[in-house]
């Protein structure tokens, strides 16, 4: 039995060997001979997890099939509309859906396991390795995301590292463990072909010409639009965790916290949708005559009525935000009585030194001011744009403890400030 | 030439109709306010809807005023261009001015994007709205500088035009470089701010713009009796004991405030500077500076108040960008004024 699991240990040490740069540190130079018994046993663990997550070796091993631990569990997705994962006997299917542009469109990426071929009629799929063991990530919510996944500490690059809040990739950034390779335009193609991540992150919409990372597709690594962003609802937001736990093989573990993250959630909004008082909010604040406010079918809308707020374009179509001028917004504004995600501002001073208009806000005057920078890394990055992605249940605590300061038992905020 | 009765009339009609353009202009938007709740507004604010009250004092009062002084700006900076480079098509964009207090602006929102830079200039506060000014004028004028070096080389018209396009094509390939190379939020914002607006332009920023504008208008109307002169030529000029140099420096200097602190505040408008000269010309059939100053004004601040009250049309709740309208306005004037006429005149 040790033997056939020091055998498969080998094949596995010389499958990293093969692909140097993605080798772990942990599972490198051990000799097996010098252990002792309790670390044997660890190792034996270790190892049979190991077997487990690689469904595909498994089953390679021969004849009798191992007492091995019930192959990885499945996720389900509830609310994602923008990806699916479909579970296959040795690898698993993630298609990353095009909704504007029909199925047809669809993007198609083979989960496999080291050592298991392509299946027959997937050509045109792009291939990951998993357990992935390193990625480059250009998105903050990718971030979160993994570590959510409890696999922070596998993203070898990112995009620009000045926006970054999580403290393992701020410290990779600064022993260079991690590197920056530029955001979408200016991506690095060489240096990302250079670093071989087992999958390459971006935030474009799968809706978008794909043709510029034809390159480093042809280089052989997989690129996958992890577009959280197009989603319509928080916890649909939150819910691409559960790609980033198919891509590292920790379903059971991501399904188990996303589980707790929705139970949360439904809780506060229950509490949220019950209130009987429904303070009238404004969000952001205009650029140069224009104000952006997310429309009726937006994530950050639904947000809102799931913390019990009276927004006035609650029932507007469309999925991102609606261009207004200042005068349609101005008779809403200055009666509202709370305004909300004014961006990264830190004092009523330096909202009114880009407007004085603001004063006339009755929000404004009674100090009923907000913003998501409460978690700010020191270039000035908010963390509700990163780790936020991923805890829909505790924005939706702080907006309730806002706009309801009753509602729930009192604490601190943990993504919004009150701005004075 | 003098201002002669025909003039004078017509320069009051145009004065009667801006006034209309201006208050057209205050009753039109979104929401709906009855012409009493103006007045009432105005005249008696105790009683008046606060939200009226807002709307009118608060949003459409400063965008018609920064109507007001960017139509004129725009106006006689384009005409003293046309007149100083003695072609029909020269306006203050066209040679590279605008694009150079673009240059200004994307230096100080993209390329000042590094944080730091970005924190500093919010210390900044209301000195932030100088800073971009600042940085407008500054791009604005040695473009126009380096215009004008040239143009000592090239007597011919039509090269001088076709190197201020030039210039105008490198500076803004410059700014494609920054935009290139700078974070999506920034660039979204530089992007807006192209779009032209005149609604972000409120309090102290007006009172800025104003006074800039105003320096810049009366150095162009001190400077008319040269630009009279140049128009016989600059030898001409010369033997009027004009210093044809002398008198560039003075036109440049009052085209790039006028251009720069229009451009800084309300992003690049387009066609105003262009067409209005024209019009004012086919009405007042004069090539007399001491009216074709003031006529430009009036014309194109009744044009921009008009392009501003199309540019938000009742019934809708978004506002077209100006340069939209603009171009969209003024391109077809300006042809159905060169099909009306059998030569541009006056030159």
């Amino acid at each position: 039995m040790a033997n056939k699991h020091r055998n498969l240990f080998l094949k596995v040490e010389a499958f990293h060997i093969k692909f140097g740069s993605i080798l772990r540190p942990i599972d490198n130079h051990v000799d097996m001979k010098v252990l002792r018994p309790l670390t044997k046993f660890i190792l034996l663990a270790f190892i049979l997890s190991v077997l487990s997550c690689r469904e595909g070796s498994a089953g390679k091993t021969p004849a009798r099939p191992v007492q091995v631990p019930s192959s990885p569990a499945k996720s389900r997705i509830k609310f994602a509309q923008g990806f699916t994962i479909d579970y296959f006997d040795r690898y698993k299917e993630v298609k990353i859906l095009n909704h504007s542009a029909g199925s047809a469109d669809t993007l198609d990426y083979l989960l496999l396991p080291a050592g298991v071929a392509i299946p027959a009629g997937h050509a045109h799929a792009q291939v990951i390795r998993i357990p992935v063991q390193s990625m480059i990530v250009l998105g903050s919510p990718h971030i979160a995301q993994a570590d959510f996944a409890g696999v922070a500490d596998r993203i070898t690059g990112v995009g620009d590292g000045q926006y970054i809040v999580c403290p393992v990739v701020r410290e990779g950034l600064r022993t260079g463990r991690v590197r920056q390779v530029g955001l979408e335009s200016g991506l690095n193609n060489e240096l990302v072909i250079s670093m071989r991540p087992g999958v390459l992150m971006t935030m474009t919409n799968p809706d978008a010409a794909f043709g510029g990372y034809r390159t480093l597709m042809d280089a052989g690594i997989p690129v996958l639009p992890n577009a959280d962003w197009l989603e319509t609802t928080p916890l649909g937001k939150a819910e691409w965790v559960k790609l980033m736990g198919a891509l590292t093989d920790r379903e059971d573990l991501v399904n188990r916290k996303f589980d707790s993250v929705e139970q949360a959630y439904q809780r506060l909004a229950a509490i949220g949708k019950a209130s009987a008082i429904r303070p009238s909010v404004i969000i952001g604040m205009p650029f140069k005559g224009t104000w952006y406010m997310p429309a009726g079918d937006s994530y950050v809308a639904q947000l809102l009525r799931d913390a019990g707020a009276n927004y006035h374009w609650s029932d507007t179509k469309g999925t991102g935000s609606l261009a207004l001028n200042f005068e349609t917004v101005a008779p809403v504004a200055l009666t509202a009585d709370f305004w909300l995600d004014v961006g990264d501002v830190d004092s009523k001073k330096e909202i009114l030194s880009r407007d004085t208009r603001y004063e006339a806000f009755r929000a404004f005057r009674s100090g009923a001011v907000y913003s998501y920078n409460r978690r700010v890394n020191a270039a000035g990055a908010s963390d509700y744009w990163e780790s936020g992605a991923v805890n829909p249940q505790s924005v939706l605590a702080d907006l309730i403890r806002i706009l309801h300061p009753d509602a729930l038992p009192a604490d601190t905020l943990i993504y919004y400030k009150q701005i004075k | 030439m003098t201002a002669t009765p025909f003039s004078k009339v017509r320069l009051t009609g145009l004065l009667l109709l801006l006034l209309l353009a201006f208050l057209l202009d205050l009753s039109t938007g979104t929401v709906h306010i009855s012409l009493k709740e103006i007045l009432r507004v105005f005249f008696s604010p105790a009683t008046a809807d606060p939200i009226g009250q807002f709307i009118i004092k608060g949003i459409r009062l400063p965008k018609a005023c920064t109507a007001v002084l960017a139509g004129c700006g725009l106006s006689v900076g384009g005409l003293q261009m046309q007149t100083l480079f003695r072609n029909p098509l020269a306006d203050p964009s066209i040679l590279g001015v605008t694009a150079g207090a673009s240059l200004g602006v994307a230096a100080v929102m993209l390329a000042g994007g590094s944080m730091a830079t970005l924190y500093a200039i919010k210390e900044l506060g209301v000195s932030g709205s100088w800073l971009i000014i600042a940085a407008a004028c500054v791009g604005a004028g040695s473009t126009m500088l380096l215009v004008l070096l040239l143009s000592r080389r090239l007597r011919d018209n039509v090269m001088m035009l076709i190197v201020g396009i030039m210039i105008g094509s490198i500076t803004l390939a410059l700014i494609s470089i920054w935009q290139y190379f700078s974070n999506p939020e920034q660039v979204k914002d530089y992007l807006l701010w192209n779009f032209g607006s005149l609604g972000g332009v409120t309090g102290g920023q007006l009172l800025i713009l104003a006074v800039v504008v105003v320096i810049g208008l009366i150095v162009a109307s001190l400077s008319a009796k040269m630009l009279d002169a140049l128009l016989l030529g600059e030898n001409y000029a010369r033997s009027m004991g004009l210093s044809a140099r002398k008198a560039r420096a003075v036109i440049i200097c009052s085209t790039s405030l006028l251009a720069g602190s229009i451009t800084a505040f309300c992003g690049p408008i387009g066609f105003i500077g262009i067409a209005v000269p024209h019009i004012a010309r086919f009405l007042f059939n004069t090539a007399s500076h001491r009216i074709l100053i003031p006529a430009c004004c009036l014309i194109g601040t009744i044009l921009l108040l008009l392009c501003d009250t199309f540019a938000q049309l009742p019934g809708t709740q978004t506002v077209l960008p100006i340069n939209i309208i603009t171009s969209l306005i003024g391109a077809p004037l300006v042809v159905i004024l060169l099909l009306r006429q059998t030569t541009v005149h006056s030159w």
